[in-house]
């Protein structure tokens, strides 16, 4: 990884905020979950995505505007705390690099859909956290959501991020699959 | 009914031209007096604080002469989340790690104390308040302001080598492609539904099967926005495009003394509401 | 051709946007009829309301006013079955590869059948037939990444995916835009056999009057949201006055024909396929041409 922001990674860190946007104010983002902190989203695969192909900076700044664009278009009291919908965000595609750096060299095919497990559970995790720790939840409660929420978020990271990235980065899965038809 | 027209009808900002002072102020002033409030409001405990803020927040609505039906749209569709959060916070919180303050009812698990009410009550008007303040925001100011308006804020961070441009371009790159992915987005799911796929159509216990909806867009998507960002950094570079050089712009702000006042009063005002020692 | 319409539309309207600053109404009244086993084109300028018209097929978009009917279904009535209907049409829009999300072949193109309840084997069958139609060796294709395609197979696995279903009318928007001609060509091949020998309706809409004069039966002109013209290609390429006047450019043979015309040669243009044109250049050469005007030929 070099250093600073080449165009490459501006531009990366543009195209996958936007689509962060794009899920928030389309609510196409959501699988409605019956839980007090909404549904379950998926607005934050973009910064695990960011975070794995171009490095912790993009991953950053797009959680960042994960984070501002879940804020403003918050509809629920508990977004509507920027330390619950931006800070905690600013870390998922931190925390998705670090994850694939750290196993990409036992198996890259693993690393990335770890790093988008571990991505999401950040999310999940930090916000969470702030929110017990701002009232809004008790451990139980944050419990509950973490398992409602965060499984299928968590899911869907890791599926989306492997169909994302592995062709990207050109890899393949090391078994040869075969297809449901056959 | 037209459910697949909807890439057309999206909007990032909700600006709404009229004229007020507070369309006028100057973006970089209003942005960073906005940004102090709401820290200030996400901050603040005391039942006095909140009544001040929540005032304050309802003289800012007055002041932008925005309708003030705006600001209660967005609070109309919480409302349920807010008895739920509500009814959540004063059953467990009182049971919770930090039980103070004074007991009202307390019944096997059920423990309400006078923090647990303070709790959900100030939740509730922290919530009110950040959603007319930021309303008075966005709905006072255009979305290119706010960039323009952003970074000249963060201008000064030059000087400790933080990428002012880089970043006001990636934002800037970010609200451009939100309408491109719109309309790709509403074409994906056209493709798919004359595929057979139906959106939207499971139950709500459905959360399998609505996951795996997700997949035939989201992924096509994703994909496509690569192809993109691979596409604009080549266009970028044949036009010699060099990450963090000095550009110029075509419009200049220019904080007046009107706009310092205004960040003085916003700034004095919520450390008076957020420091002051309150009553009960 | 046989008399039975399968895709009836009369005076339909569609308007973007309505009660917004934004309106825009695409379709201003058009009416088109599509027999059975036809292939018919439609042909117009970039926002003539093509694309719209063809949505309204399969009914992603629904008629605001006028009727449209397919194959006996009336997609104003509620009751109208949209899965079925769905299954019925199948749409190819443009770049469809673009769709693609699974990550090998033959689960790509068994979305569909999947999504319809069919049981495993039927899928199994329908995928095979569909990659035979589309060019695809089932056995060869089937478990191989979609990601590792060429752009030419990406768009055979996309065909693929919507003849899976059965469709009895195919619907293409710009099916060879973006393709490499000898990838086209191919492409074109294949519709025309669907079209003569699995005796499937085809409509397409195209930019590239090469390509209809190859393919198509019949073709409608669409401008500013209606239908100005219709006719066989032989007819409509012989209106010179109604190209000119909607500015469609004609194919290069009949371009050519044109111009021989222009120089004095009697020559028909309806007969202007590439060996008629080949046959007619070649009968002006034997019976002399004149000199004085060879130049501008």
């Amino acid at each position: 990884m070099g250093k600073g922001l080449t165009t490459r990674r501006m531009v990366v860190a543009g195209v996958l905020g936007a689509i962060s946007i794009l899920l928030g104010i389309t609510r196409l983002g959501y699988i409605p979950v019956p839980t007090p902190a909404g549904n379950a989203t998926i607005m934050h695969v973009p910064a695990v995505i960011g975070g794995i192909i171009e490095g912790p900076v993009v991953g950053l700044i797009i959680g960042l505007i994960f984070g501002v664009s879940s804020f403003l278009n918050a509809s629920i009291p508990l977004f509507k705390d920027p330390l619950v919908s931006i800070v905690p965000r600013l870390f998922i595609g931190v925390v998705a690099f670090l994850v694939y750096i750290g196993l990409k060299r036992f198996n890259k095919y693993v690393a990335i859909g770890a790093a988008g497990f571990f991505g999401s559970l950040t999310n999940t995790v930090f916000v969470l956290a702030v929110a017990v720790a701002r009232g809004y939840f008790t451990l139980p409660v944050a419990l509950g959501v973490a398992i409602a929420n965060g499984l299928p978020e968590a899911i869907v990271s890791v599926i989306v991020t492997l169909a994302v990235v592995a062709p990207w980065k050109k890899i393949g899965a090391s078994r040869k699959k075969k297809s449901k038809i056959s | 009914m037209t459910r697949f027209e909807w890439s057309r009808k999206i909007t990032i900002g909700h600006y709404i031209p009229i004229d007020s002072i507070i369309h006028r102020l100057d973006s970089s002033c209003k942005l960073l007096g906005f940004t102090v409030l709401i820290v200030a409001i996400a901050f603040c405990n005391s039942y006095f604080g909140n009544v001040l803020f929540f005032t304050f927040a309802l003289f800012l609505f007055v002041l932008s002469r925005l309708p003030i039906r705006y600001g209660l749209s967005g609070i109309k569709p919480a409302i349920p989340f807010m008895v739920i959060l509500a009814v959540l916070q004063l059953l467990f919180y009182g049971g919770g790690v930090t039980a103070s303050g004074t007991v009202y009812i307390h019944y096997s698990f059920l423990l309400i104390t006078s923090d647990s009410v303070r709790l959900v009550v100030v939740s509730a008007m922290r919530f009110v308040e950040i959603i007319l303040v930021s309303s008075v925001l966005t709905l006072s100011t255009p979305e290119t302001e706010l960039m323009h308006g952003m970074e000249r804020l963060l201008k000064p961070l030059k000087y400790i080598r933080f990428p002012v441009h880089q970043f006001s371009l990636i934002i800037m790159i970010a609200v451009r492609f939100v309408p491109t992915f719109a309309m790709e987005m509403e074409k994906l799911m056209k493709a798919q539904a004359s595929r057979g796929a139906a959106f939207g159509t499971g139950r709500w216990w459905q959360i399998i099967r609505r996951t795996k909806d997700m997949f035939p867009l989201m992924i096509p998507l994703f994909r496509s926005a690569m192809a993109r960002a691979d596409d604009l950094v080549l266009a970028m570079e044949c036009r010699c495009f060099v990450p963090g050089q000095s550009r110029t712009t075509y419009r200049r702000g220019k904080a007046r003394s009107r706009d310092f006042s205004f960040l003085l009063i916003i700034i004095g005002f919520s450390l008076f509401a957020l420091f002051y020692p309150f009553p009960g | 051709m046989a008399a039975e319409p399968i895709i009836d539309v009369q005076h339909l309207e569609h308007t973007y946007m309505k009660g917004t600053p934004f309106v825009h109404q695409a379709l201003t009244g058009v009416s088109i009829t599509v027999y059975s086993g036809e292939c018919v084109a439609i042909i117009g300028h970039t926002g003539s309301g093509k694309s719209t018209l063809v949505q309204h097929f399969n009914g992603l978009i629904l008629p605001q006013k006028g009727k449209v009917i397919v194959d006996g279904a009336d997609l104003s009535d509620k009751k109208t079955d949209m899965k079925g209907l769905r299954q019925k049409v199948g749409l190819v829009f443009q770049d469809p590869e673009s769709q693609i999300f699974e990550s090998l072949v033959g689960d790509e193109i068994a979305y569909g059948p999947f999504k319809m309840g069919w049981p495993i084997k039927d899928v199994r069958d329908a995928v095979k037939g569909a990659m035979e139609m589309a060019g695809l060796p089932f056995d060869a294709m089937k478990d191989r990444p979609t990601a590792a395609l060429s752009g030419g197979q990406k768009r055979k696995v996309a065909l693929a995916g919507v003849l899976a279903l059965k469709p009895k009318i195919l619907v293409l928007d710009e099916p060879t835009a973006g393709l490499d001609p000898r990838s086209g060509m191919e492409l074109l091949g294949r519709l025309k056999t669907l079209n003569e020998q699995e005796h499937l309706t085809i409509v397409f809409i195209s930019h590239h009057l090469e390509e209809v004069a190859y393919l198509a039966d019949r073709i409608y002109v669409l401008d500013h949201g209606k239908n100005i013209g219709e006719g066989s290609p032989a007819t409509l390429f012989s209106n010179k006055k109604m190209l000119e006047k909607y500015r469609i450019g004609t194919p290069e043979t009949v371009d050519i024909l044109y111009r021989l015309q222009d120089a004095g040669f009697s020559v028909n243009v309806a007969h202007y396929g590439i060996a008629e044109v080949a046959s007619q250049i070649c009968s002006i050469l034997e019976h002399g041409p004149r000199r004085d005007r060879y130049d501008t030929v």
